[in-house]
């Protein structure tokens, strides 16, 4: 599975409001609307780069993870960091670098 | 002010937050589009730094506008300063890059093109690609 990675959190500026995350991407300039677990993602991903079975053991200490389907949690997250990479609030690593000279 | 008993605990002993992960279909993000360009003519001041600080501090920019060391045969030191919209609408014509010569203005702009979201300068580039009223 991939490794991402995410912008330093200052590259972030986030409103929880209802429910929803309202998330300004400082470098892109463009503002997204998280729900969860997309922003406990980005979250956890700050700790460092990851891959999706990382990042759901990381969630796991820090949140009781709902629907009792652990074992699905990694496929979960996975589809989650595409969605999260489509809009460029995470980069496969080692880095959006990849990207440009993809 | 909320009573003490309110107060969430923290530290080690805190209570975990509960996180429903939900169905892997069901998409978590929605992006606000900018619409700037057609609206606001201040967009012309925004800038795209060549390149992206974040991804290639130090490096030079080939001819593909691709990121490559300092100094490799071929590519071009970038600029001192990022890039304004202004210029790059010219040089979206065909106008060379103020201090650039033609080579490296192309090259400049070959980088521009290869912009993805998330990366400095996207939004400004995107908006000047908008049709204008």
């Amino acid at each position: 599975m991939p490794v991402y990675r995410v912008d330093p959190p200052a590259c972030r500026l986030s409103v929880e409001a209802e429910g929803m995350t309202l998330l300004y991407h400082r470098p892109s300039g463009i503002t997204h609307v998280l729900l969860p677990p997309a922003p406990e993602i980005l979250t956890a991903l700050a700790d460092g780069p990851a891959d999706p079975a990382t990042l759901a053991a990381r969630l796991a200490v820090s949140h009781a993870i709902g629907d009792g389907d652990g074992e699905d949690a990694a496929a979960v997250i996975a589809a989650r960091l595409g969605e999260l990479a489509a809009v460029g609030l995470v980069a496969v690593a080692p880095g959006i670098g990849g990207r440009v000279a993809g | 002010m909320p009573p003490a008993g309110d107060v969430p605990p923290s530290g080690a002993g805190a209570t975990r937050r509960r996180l429903m992960l939900g169905a892997a279909a069901a998409s978590t993000v929605v992006t606000i589009r900018p619409a700037l360009a057609a609206t606001v003519g201040s967009v012309m001041n925004c800038e795209v730094p060549v390149p992206d600080p974040r991804l290639g501090a130090g490096k030079w920019i080939d001819g593909r506008g691709q990121l490559v060391d300092a100094g490799t045969a071929g590519s071009f030191r970038p600029p001192n300063r990022p890039l304004k919209a202004e210029d790059i609408r010219k040089a979206m014509q065909g106008a060379n890059f103020p201090g650039a010569d033609y080579e490296t203005s192309r090259a400049y702009m070959a980088y521009i093109r290869k912009l993805q979201n998330g990366m400095s300068g996207f939004t400004c580039y995107q908006s000047l690609q908008m049709p204008r009223a």
